[in-house]
């Protein structure tokens, strides 16, 4: 028990004495378990949704449809109605192609159906706003309205006649917007369309007032959902064109729209992670010293030599998993935002599964453990009597070192000569630059991608919503990476500066100016940054080729060369407050301080 | 005494620690000055002010009231950059505790002041082999500080201190961390440097370092409380008058 209480005190003492310290490793914890937490069960949460549209909306299991409308297709319909595994149905029903004009002239491809004015038994969609179709009037799909940006009351156009939008409603029929269009006319390839239902007669006066191309469909509800793909092998009609969309089919498509949404998020989580150990090791590393004199401590007062090393472990996993608990609720809040980047479906995502929790958890303490692993594995080695007159690590001399900081102007040597006792630091740094320009490549390939916009002809009035969703998210995965990187920054730029502290006052004793000091260190920072840069640009290329499409664009090489710069722009500026802050301490006081 | 002769001047020199309760007049109402070629030691009792003033002097630290002149030039309004570039020109610092740079080599801690200064670095290198070499450590110049013994690394520190050819030299208690033989070591330098006419202030509590200088100020709760002329010394001027000669 004693143990115990030690251990949480300990843990308690070291939490508050580096509160910022505290701070930063849960939140970049946080940040990445919700990161991963989001990418993961993404598929299940697109599942969920669908499921609870399909339930709201008495979707169908298997909807047959056809581009041909002849006596045939309608008689083969109508017999498949009457088949025993089928309980309900709805239809057969007419979809018109055309085209939706809203008033402020954006264009959309729509198909229209023409429903009944009361609810068929099948296929019943579920109003979000306003009221079921009436004649003169029609109702849209949430998702094309969202888009479009209409609501209940506006006017819209359709193949030239206006209608007011009576009605905003959702269906598990069809997948999400813009994939409404289950076939094309004739059958044939469909293109990016929103979805509209009128009245059954509405539907036929604006087919045949403009000689619209039109396709039947037929809602089947059978007695085991679980086996429409049976029950469409067995009624496959080789002679007549008639398509069959299982419900699952269409949840499976509603998942194309997050194509690259999971590896953004997945990968986009390992790199936070990476981001993150490499942080806090430096913070930790920060505390080498210190954490080592109180391993002596300990040791010198009996305390077994695994105890410093639990202490510390104790209170880098205690706020790991704090952070991964705040991660994953945070990921359960807006993981149907994230999941369902159009508003054609409705409901709520379950909790993340046993998996993604374990997954997460598993990054949580990925992350503490690896972070402590130096300082701790170093004070679990020091022995008593060292520890306790530990200042810094001897320092090993480098005539490599001195051989390339005599052909270099002032400053750079001495950022070079007064700090460059770290190489493990210089390594973080390179490889936190390196993360950042991966990050910056991905995005800059994103933007760099032609894409067809969901308005009429490929027109961009509508956007392209998968594209501007990775977009978005790759955006928000990209500022988290940078703010973590400059977190990283900044921190092994304090935690140099405080090392050198002694070496840089010693440098103004014999006349170095506060800016010559200042530019040294931030020299010492950019050294490793331009590696990490350089090596970044190639890094992101590669990485992105593992999940791009065979045909992605890359983006001009100006871009990337501008993103390079930029990182270490960015890194000189970042290095110079601290740095600044560092060389305007008082040299006399810190010269006592040494002596003491 | 001719100002222009002085190396070094302070005129009502005093600078305050902390505040309210706490506060200590580290030096108190200072007026000092150091002819060039003199050698001054300066004593008293721990915590009497003594690196307070070697501080001011060098512009280290800037007095709350008083001037400070280097070289005719007055150096208590100076901004940083520009007190920097007088420490590289007019100033070596030597202390108790060395303050080498641990990770470059004896060679390297000497050649960086006049690196700092812009000179060349073959004018360094050739600089620094030569005044290690005067210090008698010409066979550890690719030493690391942590492989030299405490006399050493002052002797280094002592090379460092007069590779810009300083004006003026400002040790603070440099024989305070050496034994018997090292200090007698450094002794000698110091007689050395005297002799060369080097403008030296030393803050020492011992007695034979105190014995070398030109002149001795006691200091005492931040105050000149005694300034001495002592034998042999080259100049003798308002020493005599106060009388306070040794
Ligand atoms: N940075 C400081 N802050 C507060 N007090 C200080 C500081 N430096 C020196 N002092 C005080 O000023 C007085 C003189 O100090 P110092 O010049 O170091 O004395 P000496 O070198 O003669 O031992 C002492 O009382 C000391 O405590
Ligand atoms: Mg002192």
């Amino acid at each position: 028990m004693g143990f115990i209480v030690l251990i949480a005190r300990l843990v308690l003492a070291g939490v508050r004495r580096h509160k910022v310290q505290a701070a930063v490793l849960l939140l970049a914890v946080t940040v990445a378990t919700a990161t991963l937490a989001l990418g993961l069960p993404l598929r299940g949460v697109s599942d969920a949704l669908y499921e609870q549209t399909r339930a709201a909306t008495a979707g169908p299991d298997v909807v047959a449809l056809s581009g041909d409308t002849g006596p045939a297709v309608t008689s083969a319909l109508a017999s498949l109605a009457n088949e025993p595994e089928v309980i309900a149905h709805h239809g057969p029903y007419r979809i018109v192609y055309a085209d939706l004009t809203t008033r402020d002239s954006t264009s959309s491809p729509v198909v229209v159906q023409g429903f009944g004015e009361t609810p068929g038994a099948v296929n019943r969609p579920l109003l979000t706003s306003g009221q079921w179709v009436r004649s003169g009037g029609t109702v849209l799909e949430r998702g094309f309205a969202t888009a479009l940006g209409v609501s209940v009351g506006d006017r819209v156009t359709i193949a030239g006649r206006p209608y007011p939008v009576v009605g905003i409603a959702v269906t598990a029929a069809t997948s999400i917007y813009p994939w409404a269009a289950q076939i094309g006319p004739g059958g044939g390839p469909s293109d990016y369309s929103g979805l509209a239902w009128m009245t059954r007669s509405d539907a036929r006066a604006l087919a045949s007032s403009q000689d619209l191309p039109v396709a039947l469909a037929l809602d089947v509800k059978l007695r085991d959902p679980a086996t429409a793909q049976a029950f469409l092998d067995a009624h496959r009609v080789s002679t007549l064109m008639v398509n069959f969309h299982t419900w699952q089919f269409t949840a499976e498509q509603d998942m194309v729209i997050l194509r690259d949404t999971q590896p953004i998020l997945v990968v986009g989580s390992w790199l936070l992670s990476f981001l993150a150990i490499t942080g806090v090791a430096a913070l930790a590393a920060g505390r080498t010293v210190e954490q080592t004199r109180r391993a002596g401590l300990l040791k010198a007062v009996g305390a077994a030599p695994g105890l410093i090393a639990t202490v510390l472990l104790t209170e880098y996993l205690a706020l790991a998993l704090a952070g991964d608990a705040l991660g994953l609720v945070i990921a359960r809040l807006i993981a149907p935002a994230i999941a369902s980047p159009t508003a054609s479906r409705i409901g709520d995502a379950a909790g993340p599964g046993g998996a993604t929790v374990a997954t997460a958890t598993v990054l949580a303490v990925a992350v503490a453990v690896l972070s402590t692993l130096r300082p701790t594995l170093r004070a679990m080695r020091t022995a008593t009597v060292t520890a306790l007159s530990a200042t810094a690590h001897q320092p090993r001399h480098r005539p490599w070192l001195t051989a390339l900081s005599a052909l270099l102007p002032t400053p750079l040597l001495l950022g070079l000569r007064l700090t460059a006792r770290r190489p493990g630091r210089a390594v973080l740094q390179a490889c936190s630059t390196a993360t950042t320009v991966i990050a910056i490549v991905a995005l800059l390939t994103l933007y760099a991608q032609p894409e067809r916009g969901y308005g009429l002809d490929g027109s961009s009035a509508l956007p392209n919503l998968r594209g501007e969703h990775d977009r978005r998210l790759m955006l928000t995965v990209t500022i988290l990476l940078i703010a973590l990187a400059v977190v990283n920054t900044i921190t092994l730029t304090w935690t140099t500066a405080m090392e050198a502290r002694a070496n840089m006052a010693i440098a103004r004793t014999l006349g170095a100016t506060p800016g010559q000091i200042a530019a040294g260190l931030s020299t010492a920072q950019l050294l490793p940054s331009l590696p990490g840069a350089i090596i970044g640009v190639p890094m992101g290329i590669g990485l992105l080729s593992l999940f791009a499409a065979r045909n992605s664009a890359e983006p001009p090489s100006s871009w990337l060369l501008g993103a390079a710069l930029a990182t270490l722009l960015a890194t000189a500026a970042l290095t110079a407050l601290p740095a600044r802050l560092a060389a305007r301490r008082p040299v006399a006081q810190t010269l006592s301080a040494e002596t003491a | 005494m001719n100002v222009s002769s002085a190396a070094v001047r302070a005129c009502g020199l005093v600078k305050t620690h902390g505040q309210g309760q706490s506060r200590v007049r580290a030096v108190d109402q200072v007026d000092l000055e150091v002819p060039q070629g003199q050698m001054l030691a300066v004593m008293g009792p721990s915590g009497c002010g003594k690196s307070t003033l070697l501080h001011l002097l060098g512009g280290l630290e800037r007095p709350t009231d008083g001037e400070v002149w280097v070289a005719g030039r007055r150096i208590d309004t100076l901004s940083e950059r520009a007190l920097a570039r007088m420490r590289r020109r007019s100033v070596g610092f030597i202390f108790q505790a060395f303050h080498l740079v641990e990770e470059l080599s004896a060679a390297e801690n000497v050649e960086l002041p006049a690196l700092l200064a812009g000179r060349s670095r073959r004018q360094a290198r050739r600089r620094a082999s030569l005044l290690l070499e005067r210090v008698g450590l010409a066979d550890r110049a690719w030493h690391l500080p942590s492989q030299l013994s405490g006399g050493q690394r002052q002797r280094v520190a002592v090379a460092r201190a007069l590779v810009n050819e300083p004006l003026v030299v400002l040790a603070d208690e440099p024989t305070g961390n050496l034994d018997t033989t090292a200090t007698l070591e450094a002794l000698r330098i110091f007689e050395e440097l005297r002799t060369a006419g080097q403008t030296l202030v030393i803050v020492t509590h011992d007695e034979r370092v105190a014995a070398t200088a030109d002149r001795l100020v006691s200091m005492r709760d931040g105050m000149f409380v005694d300034d001495a002329r002592l034998a042999g010394s080259p100049t003798r001027g308002l020493g005599g008058l106060i009388g306070l000669e040794g």
